[in-house]
């Protein structure tokens, strides 16, 4: 038998081995994220007790008697504070966990020393990216509902909207939290150490998306800030679903900003990882770390 | 054929070895000088909601609800202070908890505890460095906390620095004990997270505890820790106390030395344990 010496690859890219590449990153990060029992205090811990510091606070600030309360009511129209706060701090989390998990997925498989070998399969590379992102949707989805039931059942935390609203809002936003996070994890594959622009980036939605206070008590050039982070016009969706029973007409005028920041977002998330891979190619960046 | 040991321990070779793992870390820290700015920052950030939040429940900049509960209205102060206390227990428990972990996983934990110096001195140096760091960081932010919210301490400083050192003797007590449990689990992150988070919200780093629910009180006063904090806050904001502040300061000390035995017991007994099972070496 005659080799030849223009061999071509094996691996021949069809819609179907994309799409079983796919699935197979995706079982694989389902995975690894329930081999650790420390999930279950990510998912059924945390969206209690981060919360729960600021509602303390709170109710600090209300006084024995309540009276701080009735200024607060005046002030956001809000009826009371504590589902107030959890749909800032619950957006806030969102935001934090896409950032490190989705954020931190290809730098991680770099740490393992997986990534270099993943890079040379002839699967669409833009799958490694994507795929974390699935099992990341299904746990934020549980930890949210987890968030609504605990809040329930301990603070009595009643829901006077729809559901549908809800998750309207929800979908709406998911392009913009995790165009944000595709962006961000070609970065890191850059500059190996990310955590100080993770805190960055939180910490901006944390000061000026009002995530525990209304954002119209901020000074006028915060507020102008503010009106360019998508995670604004979420916390004041949510908020409105959730506990003023607002309907589609009242909710348009957040959904349409999320889906133009959505749609930026994923272009330069793309575009981000597009100029990584062509980088990481031309220095040997990946095998890096 | 009579074998003699090389190393001879003495109080000096401790102290220089103590020395030595708090200059390693030390320089770790100021090598990435960008950590150093996100310690100053982040703390800023974290409390910047809580003014915002203060004010909506403010009329005329008058917090009047908090000042029924401490004594003052001015809740920053309160609560700026609480921040920069509670850096201090988050060094403890990442400095000891996660430095253990970070040494499992490098590998080099087993050729470190066999150095012959105190496996607690180990763990003290590590924290060394981080609580000097801790100090720079934490005055840091409150300089610059006091020009962008405002920071009124109007009392003793001596008196609140010295009813600092008890509590965070204290605190060593219980981050060997925390230590040993890293060492029993091999896990560090979640539980330092998640215990820290815990000890500094339900000692009333962010709020006076008596505005915690009635179930969540007794909590509170378990922790040695609630009575530093409120102690500080007495002496240097005058702040209405939980209990009268020559008490406090008595039981600050006593939870020193209890929490001092109790972590180091459990410490060692943990680790003669893991030491019998084989499993320092395992991550």
């Amino acid at each position: 038998m005659q080799a030849s010496l223009f061999n071509t690859s094996p691996g021949k890219a069809r819609i179907t081995s994309e799409l079983r590449s796919l699935w197979a990153i995706v079982r694989r990060e389902w995975i690894i994220f329930t081999r650790y029992p420390s999930w279950i205090i990510a998912l059924f811990i945390w969206p209690l007790i981060f919360p729960m510091m600021y509602i303390f606070t709170a109710r600090a600030l209300s006084g024995p008697d309540g009276s701080g309360l009735d200024v607060f009511i005046q002030n956001t129209g809000a009826n009371e504070f504590i589902g107030y706060i959890i749909v800032g701090t619950t957006v806030w989390m969102w935001q934090n966990i896409v950032l490190w998990d989705v954020g931190f997925s290809l730098r991680n498989e770099q740490m393992r020393g997986t990534l270099e070998s993943n890079w040379l399969s002839p699967a669409w590379r833009f799958s490694h990216l994507l795929g974390p992102t699935g099992p990341q949707i299904v746990s934020m989805g549980m930890f949210i509902g987890i968030t609504a039931l605990e809040f329930g059942l301990l603070f009595g935390v009643r829901l006077n909207g729809s559901v549908w609203m809800i998750v309207l809002m929800m979908l709406a936003a998911i392009p913009a939290i995790y165009g944000l996070g595709f962006a961000f994890a070609s970065l890191v594959i850059t500059i190996k150490e990310a955590s100080a622009f993770v805190y960055l980036v939180r910490g901006l939605v944390m000061i000026f998306c009002g995530i525990t206070f209304p954002i119209s008590l901020l000074p006028e050039w915060m507020q102008e800030v503010a009106k360019w982070l998508p995670q604004t016009y979420l916390i004041h969706g949510m908020r409105a679903a959730a506990f003023s029973n607002a309907g589609l007409p009242e909710l348009i005028p957040d959904v349409i900003p999320l889906l133009l920041f959505g749609a930026f977002w994923l272009a330069v998330g793309y575009s981000t990882f597009l100029w990584m891979e062509r980088r990481a190619r031309q220095t040997g960046a990946i095998g890096q770390y | 054929m009579q074998l003699t040991n090389l190393s001879q321990p003495s109080l000096k070779t401790q102290v220089r070895a103590l020395f030595i793992i708090a200059r390693k870390d030390w320089k770790v820290f100021w090598r990435y000088p960008l950590n150093a700015v996100s310690h100053v920052l982040q703390p800023i950030i974290w409390v910047t909601p809580v003014y915002f939040m203060g004010k909506a429940f403010s009329t005329n900049g008058q917090a009047l609800g908090f000042a029924a509960y401490t004594g003052s209205g001015d809740y920053m102060s309160f609560i700026l202070l609480g921040t920069a206390l509670s850096n201090f227990v988050t060094t403890v428990f990442w400095g000891m908890g996660f430095a253990l972990k970070q040494d499992m996983d490098s590998g080099v934990l087993e050729s470190n505890w066999l150095a012959p110096i105190s496996r607690l001195l180990i763990l003290v140096g590590r924290t060394l460095a981080s609580l000097l760091t801790t100090i720079i960081t934490s005055m840091t932010m409150l300089a610059i906390a006091s020009l962008l919210f405002g920071f009124k301490p109007t009392g003793n400083v001596i008196a609140a620095i010295l009813a600092v050192i008890p509590m965070l003797i204290g605190l060593y007590g219980f981050g060997f004990a925390f230590a040993a449990i890293v060492l029993m689990m091999r896990e560090a992150n979640t539980m330092v997270d998640v215990s820290s988070f815990l000890v500094q919200g339900l000692s009333g780093a962010n709020f006076p505890i008596k505005s915690l629910p009635s179930w969540l009180i007794p909590v509170s006063l378990a922790l040695p820790v609630t009575y530093g904090f409120d102690a500080v806050r007495g002496f240097l904001l005058k702040t209405n106390t939980l209990l009268p502040l020559h008490i406090e300061i008595m039981v600050i000390i006593g939870t020193m030395f209890l929490m001092l035995w109790f972590g180091a017991w459990f410490f060692y007994r943990t680790e003669r344990r893991i030491r019998t099972l084989g499993t320092l070496g395992q991550h």
